[in-house]
């Protein structure tokens, strides 16, 4: 037991100074945005019954989840995720309240990894849930709201890429239903030579050859008129159709240049229903944003309402923005027995994380600490004055 | 244009990927004589190359340090999860394939069987996409020892010729699948450089030609 006590577990770590500021400053402009935009906060338990992410459709393997068996023998789980836990909330504790609810979260999610992989098990997410509100006017609120989140944060150099469950979905029901799995898979990852021979089974079937261009069908909006050209599918075009209509309206507010598309976006598909988004920027070597429309997730908890959402990956995004400074130390202020008072309110008087009190009981040491400190002065207070002494 | 990081397996596919890169027009002189330098300019080419171990190449393709990378499938199977395959490039052809002692009868028994392999995670696939229950044992060397000394039934491994195993007593009874390098590209990457890697694929493609 004594090897471990001075480590943390793998893939969690201590955050100080100039990483926390950054990470906070990130949650502060993410959260006053989404007051701003009418949300209001939840927070749900850091353990919860596996069931509930067991059974909730969503495409998570059990070994990625850390478990815990509680006194009764119940397996619990660190929270995997935030959206399955507020669904369950919408379904349940707010299903007798007037919809749409907005709810945001800033809260961890854990999932345990192989070891020696590098990755974080201990993932910091700040996301929205729009739950009870259909639609496109659902769609462009979050998307937008997606948008102006990494804008608010200070990136630059970002886009969120938009693609739609449905358009996958309509193509591999036209193949039948064996096999989706693996053109899934292919599809996800965008591996082309492999997708080829799958699919080279089918012959000339058009939702076939139209399947195996969809690993290229990304980039700006000028991929959804190479879908459009690729189907006659009548749910597959409606698919495009929708992401065209959501194009318009975001471009119509402003936002429409940080948009681009992928209908090779399809991991997830057991859980979401129509459009689906990531975010990526410059500097991340994976997204920071993912959300989409999952409209039947809260129905599995209670009555059924439509909802979407996001969350960004405050820690990835963290990453991509210049380190903040840390304020330095630079007054240290002795003060004589009785003077705390007197002492206190000059602290507070400076700029915040730039003074500090001197423990010590002689002016001598108190000097030779804010030497030590790097300090610029020394302030000292007496019960007759407030003598300064600076240091170059 | 950005320069791109491409991260090479170093040993044959690294040769072969040179030959492919010269084929298309690349100067490769750094990368026929990397000495001890690890990162190497293309000076005809907007590409840094990186030399390293096969695991590495995912490893830094994952965490999007590399671009992309060029891996063997085998490397993929057993270690890959989150980037785009995107290109098959034909060469370092192999399989993977499951070997018995000569004579011997690997599913006449109802014993569990135990199987070696370095890969341990593509027999573990295997074995559970055909429903059977094994046990698996990681071998860091030679595994066609393990059967010799009878510490496993079978062995999974990479055969290029069989003679290895023809040479220790050992028969390969069915082939799990084909192996052959592969070009892989970081998932953020290929959003954020589409037009250059693109370019690169297709200046892959005319070397394959």
């Amino acid at each position: 037991m004594e090897r471990f006590y001075t480590k943390t577990p793998e893939g969690t770590r201590d955050r100080l100074f100039a990483e926390c500021r950054t990470r906070r400053a990130a949650q502060s402009k993410l959260t006053s945005l989404f007051k701003k935009r009418g949300f209001s906060e939840v927070e749900t338990p850091v353990v919860e019954y596996y069931d509930l992410f067991a059974g909730s459709g969503r495409p998570l393997p059990q070994e990625s989840m850390l478990k815990i068996i509680d006194r009764s023998g119940k397996i619990l789980v660190m929270r995997p995720d935030c959206t399955t836990p507020i669904a369950r909330v919408a379904a349940t504790r707010l299903s007798g309240g007037e919809f749409p609810q907005r709810l945001y979260y800033n809260q961890t999610i854990f999932r345990s990894d192989p070891a020696h992989e590098g990755r974080e098990s201990e993932l910091a997410q700040c996301g929205v849930e729009l739950i009870g509100a259909p639609g496109l006017k659902g769609d462009i609120e979050v998307i937008a709201l997606a948008v102006d989140a990494l804008l608010a944060c200070g990136l630059k150099d970002f886009h969120i890429e938009l693609g739609h469950a449905g358009f996958f979905r309509a193509l591999s029901e036209q193949l039948g239903t064996e096999g989706a799995g693996e053109l899934r898979h292919c599809i996800k990852l965008k591996h082309y030579a492999a997708l080829t021979d799958l699919l080279s089974a089918y012959g000339e079937n058009p939702a076939a050859r139209a399947l195996a261009q969809i690993p290229l069908l990304f980039g700006d909006a000028s991929i959804l008129d190479e879908a459009r050209a690729l189907s006659d599918d009548s749910s597959a075009l409606s698919a495009i159709d929708y992401l065209s209509e959501i194009y318009g309206e975001l471009q119509a507010a402003g936002r429409g240049d940080y948009l681009r598309f992928d209908l090779g976006l399809v991991s997830g598909l057991e859980y979401y229903t129509g459009v689906v988004f990531r975010g990526y920027a410059q500097g991340a070597g994976r997204h920071v944003v993912a959300g989409g429309r999952y409209d039947n997730l809260v129905g599995q908890f209670g009555p059924a309402r439509p909802g979407a959402g996001f969350a960004v990956y405050v820690d990835d995004l963290a990453a991509c923005l210049p380190p903040t400074a840390v304020p330095r130390c630079e007054t240290v202020i002795h003060y004589d027995p009785g003077m705390l008072e007197g002492a206190v309110s000059l602290l507070d008087a400076q700029p915040p994380g730039t003074a500090e009190l001197s423990p010590c009981d002689a002016l001598a040491e108190s000097r030779s600490l804010a030497v030590k400190k790097g300090a610029k002065r020394l302030l000292a207070v007496t019960a007759v004055e407030i003598r300064e002494e600076t240091y170059v | 244009m950005n320069r791109l990081k491409l991260a090479i397996t170093k040993g044959r596919l690294l040769e072969d990927s040179a030959a492919m890169l010269e084929r298309a027009g690349l100067d490769c002189a750094s990368l026929r004589a990397p000495g001890r330098r690890l990162v190497l300019e293309i000076p005809n080419y907007p590409l840094d190359a990186v030399l390293s171990k096969a695991p590495d190449v995912i490893t830094y393709v994952e965490h999007g340090v590399c671009d992309m990378g060029i891996v063997g499938k085998d490397t993929i199977m057993e270690h890959g999860r989150r980037f785009f395959e995107v290109l098959d490039l034909g060469f370092g052809k192999c399989r993977f394939a499951l070997a018995v002692k000569e004579g011997s009868d690997f599913y006449g028994t109802y014993k569990t069987r135990r199987i070696a392999s370095k890969y341990p995670k593509v027999a573990a696939d295997y074995f559970t996409a055909k429903g059977m229950d094994v046990s698996i044992i990681k071998i860091e060397g030679s595994v066609e020892l393990a059967p010799l000394l009878n510490l496993a039934d079978a062995i999974v491994d990479i055969v290029e010729t069989g003679d290895t195993l023809k040479a220790n007593g050992l028969v390969p009874i069915e082939t799990i699948c084909l192996v052959s390098a592969r070009l892989i590209v970081n998932t953020a990457s290929m959003k954020l450089y589409k037009k250059e890697i693109f370019s690169f694929i297709k200046t892959c493609e005319d070397g394959l030609k």
